[in-house]
């Protein structure tokens, strides 16, 4: 744990998190007979938002692939 | 599968190193460099892609999928471990009293065809049947223990140690042509074992210190069969296993895994002329053969386990999380054993194949002398060795072993990933370092399985 950080912390196991979100969704996952409906409800809020995220990191990997495709493409012809 | 069988004499060499996988690089259409990018392009692209499995539903369905077996009756487990014993047993016989050309001799082709090919093959495709049949296991069980305490801190590196050593033994000693030398080696391996077990009994020992033991039991991990939580037998999805939440967050087991995947690399490096070569250049500024070996064995490991070192590290920054650069790297490093598999069936199933005729007429010949000299009749004794041709299309099917390896591996860190993190974005993002180590290696081993073959020099016969 780097100094001078403010960690967030589960209410249920005490495991530290760099962020509020982290939290909600580890409540949500590892913690789901115990937690509170509130707790569920933003859960579900939270993993729903984790969409937009995971769109641009999932379109950049599509970006990758393209041009991993396209430059094995050419190698090939070229060499072959 | 269409084999022909031909009888021709296998030169001694060829038999340890031997796999129609190498030397193959003469019927490459494409150069070197573009084979190696190629593999390196298939890992990355298959993180990719595994980045668009998000639903978190899918990817714990997949990795939780079970059935429970029906334990086996103990009868055949103890049944397994006296074949095991009478295995050993004949080895050890065969070996010092059988034909002294190894090429002949059924001691070596049990050993390196029916055991550490076919039954290290059995144990990731099926399960670890080591620990049904081992022998020593079952011994080490009756017989009084010490109990001596067991540092703690060592954990499972004298297991990595020890693997390392058993490959460098087998590399610049004969011990897979001279059965003489083999026979020996297992009675000295035997007494060891035992020993060793006596003294910190035998849960610890064969966890821990036994090489052989733990590398059947780690690759057993990525076998579909295996010990569920209660102690019965569990089917699950190959490689599923690899993915459940490690006990803890120690190096050793890291370590281990490292050397598996060292000691596939580096038993293939050895035959690559870029090491004669450099054998050759070191020999002539005086540095002793042994010593190159030494040296090559031992630094190669610290690259390959400093480079899965470094990928934690990063691994910690780009997820953004305050787990432990140990405990992410104990997290993922079960994936790798999935390419060490797919590496090690790549190289052994062709081996196996070809050799499989000439283990049968060796063990054959050996059994119908024994029976002979025990009714008193006359045997005639192994005659010309066959050996199985494989079609050339088996390097290909061999390929592709090495990539599906890759790709599980790369799904099963995926898996461990989601197991991790709360968060689906931090997951993936843990995998860039982990994927970039992946291809590293990726791009070794093929390099190495691309070059021809040639004799390690500077040890041997």
């Amino acid at each position: 744990m780097p100094p001078g950080e403010d960690p967030a912390i589960c209410p249920h196991c005490g495991r530290q998190f760099p962020r509020e979100r982290a939290v909600t969704l580890h409540v949500g996952l590892d913690h789901t007979e115990a937690a509170s409906d509130e707790a569920v409800e933003a859960f579900q809020a939270a993993y729903r938002d984790e969409r937009t995220e995971l769109r641009r990191f999932q379109l950049l990997a599509l970006a990758v692939l393209v041009v991993l495709y396209f430059g094995f493409l050419f190698a090939f012809a070229i060499v072959g | 599968m269409v084999l022909a069988l031909s009888l021709s004499a296998l030169s001694s060499t060829a038999l340890a190193h031997s796999g129609s996988l190498r030397g193959d690089t003469s019927g490459l259409a494409i150069p070197t460099w573009l084979f190696l990018a190629t593999g390196g392009g298939v890992v990355g692209a298959s993180f990719l892609l595994s980045s668009f499995a998000t639903d978190r539903r899918l990817v714990s369905a997949i990795h939780g999928w079970r059935r429970r077996l029906s334990a086996a009756p103990p009868a055949l487990t103890s049944l397994g471990s006296v074949v095991g014993g009478l295995a050993v047993a004949f080895v050890v016989v065969v070996g010092l009293t059988g034909p002294e050309d190894g090429t002949r001799n059924a001691a070596i082709y049990v050993v390196w065809v029916l055991w550490w090919a076919g039954a290290l093959i059995c144990a990731y495709l099926v399960g670890d049947v080591w620990s049904v049949v081992d022998p020593f296991r079952a011994l080490a069980r009756r017989l009084p223990t010490l109990d001596v305490s067991y540092p703690e801190r060592l954990g499972a590196w004298p297991s990595a140690v020890g693997l390392l050593a058993l490959v460098f033994v087998e590399v610049v000693t004969p011990l897979a042509d001279d059965p003489r030398l083999l026979a020996g080696v297992v009675l000295a391996y035997t007494v060891g074992t035992l020993a060793g077990a006596a003294t910190f009994g035998p849960e610890r020992w064969f966890s821990s210190v036994d090489p052989v033991a733990r590398t059947f039991a780690q690759y057993g991990r990525v076998a579909p069969i295996g010990r569920g939580d209660d102690g019965g037998l569990s089917l699950r999805l190959p490689g599923m296993a690899l993915a459940e939440p490690p006990a803890d967050a120690r190096l050793d087991a890291v370590g281990f895994v490292v050397a598996v995947v060292w000691a596939t690399s580096f038993d293939g490096l050895v035959t690559t002329p870029a090491w004669a070569d450099l054998v050759g250049r070191l020999t002539e500024l005086g540095v002793p053969a042994l010593a190159t070996y030494v040296l090559g064995l031992a630094g190669g490991y610290l690259l390959f386990l400093g480079t899965y070192l470094v990928a934690a590290r990063i691994a910690r920054r780009t997820s953004d999380t305050y787990l432990t650069t140990a405990a992410l790297a104990r997290r993922f490093a079960p994936a790798l054993l999935v390419i060490a598999a797919g590496y090690h069936l790549a190289h052994y199933l062709p081996y196996l194949l070809s050799l499989w005729p000439a283990l049968v007429a060796t063990v054959g010949g050996s059994l119908g002398g024994a029976l002979a000299a025990v009714t008193g009749g006359s045997a005639s004794g192994v005659g010309s060795v066959p050996r199985a041709v494989l079609p050339g299309w088996v390097g290909s099917v061999s390929l592709s072993f090495v990539l599906l390896g890759h790709l599980l591996a790369v799904w099963v860190a995926h898996a461990a990933a989601f197991e991790t993190f709360p968060e689906r974005v931090a997951a993936l993002r843990s995998q860039i370092p982990i994927t970039a180590a992946m291809v590293v290696y990726t791009v070794v081993g093929l390099w190495i399985v691309a070059e021809p073959s040639v004799t390690p020099p500077g040890v041997g016969p």
